[in-house]
């Protein structure tokens, strides 16, 4: 009672409330419908569902859960609809009278980015967004890294330093997964080593926010890239 | 009784946030998926209201960046499989 605020109280119910509503409307119209792109996008609705149930907590607590919700609601899209994608081309290759493109583009033009900016600026300030994301640590900064990844792996064809290979993504995410466990562990097991414990998290956590929005990056290059 | 501001607004997020789930669900257009991924748009500015009335910044500034974030990729995924010729 002390921690909350009496208008937060008075709003708990009602935040419950359209949590529910919200819920109960995202099951339904994901019972009905019958195809999977539909369903994903429904999803994103029960997410919305969970977040206000709970951000009705009205606390930091609330603050805390929200983030890694988001984020996985995030990775669990990507992969997703990258399953989907896969399933269906399966699909069209094994018909023999579908005539499948080779090349497909998010764009319906080839879109090119001949923009000067491109090619001379993003190598500094990736650097500079990269650093200073490192220099904050934690969520937000695994963030502001992630900015700087994506910026450089969509300006690739800038000339200077040397093209950084992100295939390594998935060993990065299991050693910040490792920070992540082994810092929440020493929490419990040795509260005295506490700021350790918090910088290990913090690392760990910019480790696998970083990598995942440069993955983002990436999968956006892959498809802006082709003429 | 004096009403608050920010009670206004939080009622007002509520209303958006189920409006567009319910135009998400059963709205006008919905077959067509990218008409969809706008409605979610809708719901979630309402979300994003009840968040600035409970003070979470941080959650509130994740919430924009991965919604954008997810709107791309859903975007990626229905122009993808649009093209390859599957019924969406």
């Amino acid at each position: 009672m002390m921690y909350v605020p009496q208008a937060f109280i008075s709003m708990y119910l009602p935040a419950i409330y359209a949590g529910l509503i919200v819920g109960f409307i995202a099951t339904m119209a994901i019972a009905i419908k019958r195809e999977e792109l539909h369903i994903l996008i429904l999803t994103d609705l029960v997410g919305l569902a969970m977040i206000f149930v709970v951000s009705a907590v009205g606390t930091d607590l609330a603050e805390a859960l929200i983030l890694p919700g988001l984020v996985v609601e995030l990775a669990e899209t990507l992969a997703i609809s990258e399953i989907l994608i896969t399933r269906e081309m399966r699909k069209i290759e094994q018909d023999p009278r579908a005539n499948l493109k080779t090349s497909s583009s998010m764009f319906p033009q080839a879109f090119s980015l001949d923009m000067e900016i491109m090619t001379t600026a993003p190598n500094f300030i990736a650097l500079v967004l990269i650093g200073y994301g490192i220099f904050l640590t934690g969520f937000t900064g695994g963030a502001v890294a992630g900015g700087g990844i994506v910026l450089y792996a969509l300006s690739k064809k800038a000339r200077g330093l040397p093209v950084l290979i992100l295939d390594g993504v998935a060993g990065v995410s299991g050693i910040a997964w490792c920070l992540w466990i082994i810092g929440f562990l020493l929490f419990f097991v040795t509260p005295q080593y506490w700021l350790l414990a918090l910088f290990l998290a913090a690392c760990g956590l910019l480790l696998k926010v970083a990598s995942k929005v440069g993955l983002i990056g990436l999968l956006m290059r892959e498809d802006i890239d082709k003429e | 009784m004096v009403i608050e501001p920010f009670t206004v607004f939080f009622y007002f997020g509520i209303f958006l946030a189920i409006i567009g789930s319910i135009a998400t669900a059963w709205g006008p257009g919905v077959n067509d998926p990218i008409v969809r991924t706008f409605n979610t748009e809708v719901a979630s500015i309402g979300v994003c209201l009840v968040l600035l009335c409970y003070n979470h910044v941080l959650a509130l500034l994740t919430l924009l960046a991965t919604t954008v974030i997810i709107s791309l990729i859903l975007f990626r995924a229905i122009i993808r499989l649009e093209e390859m010729g599957a019924d969406v």
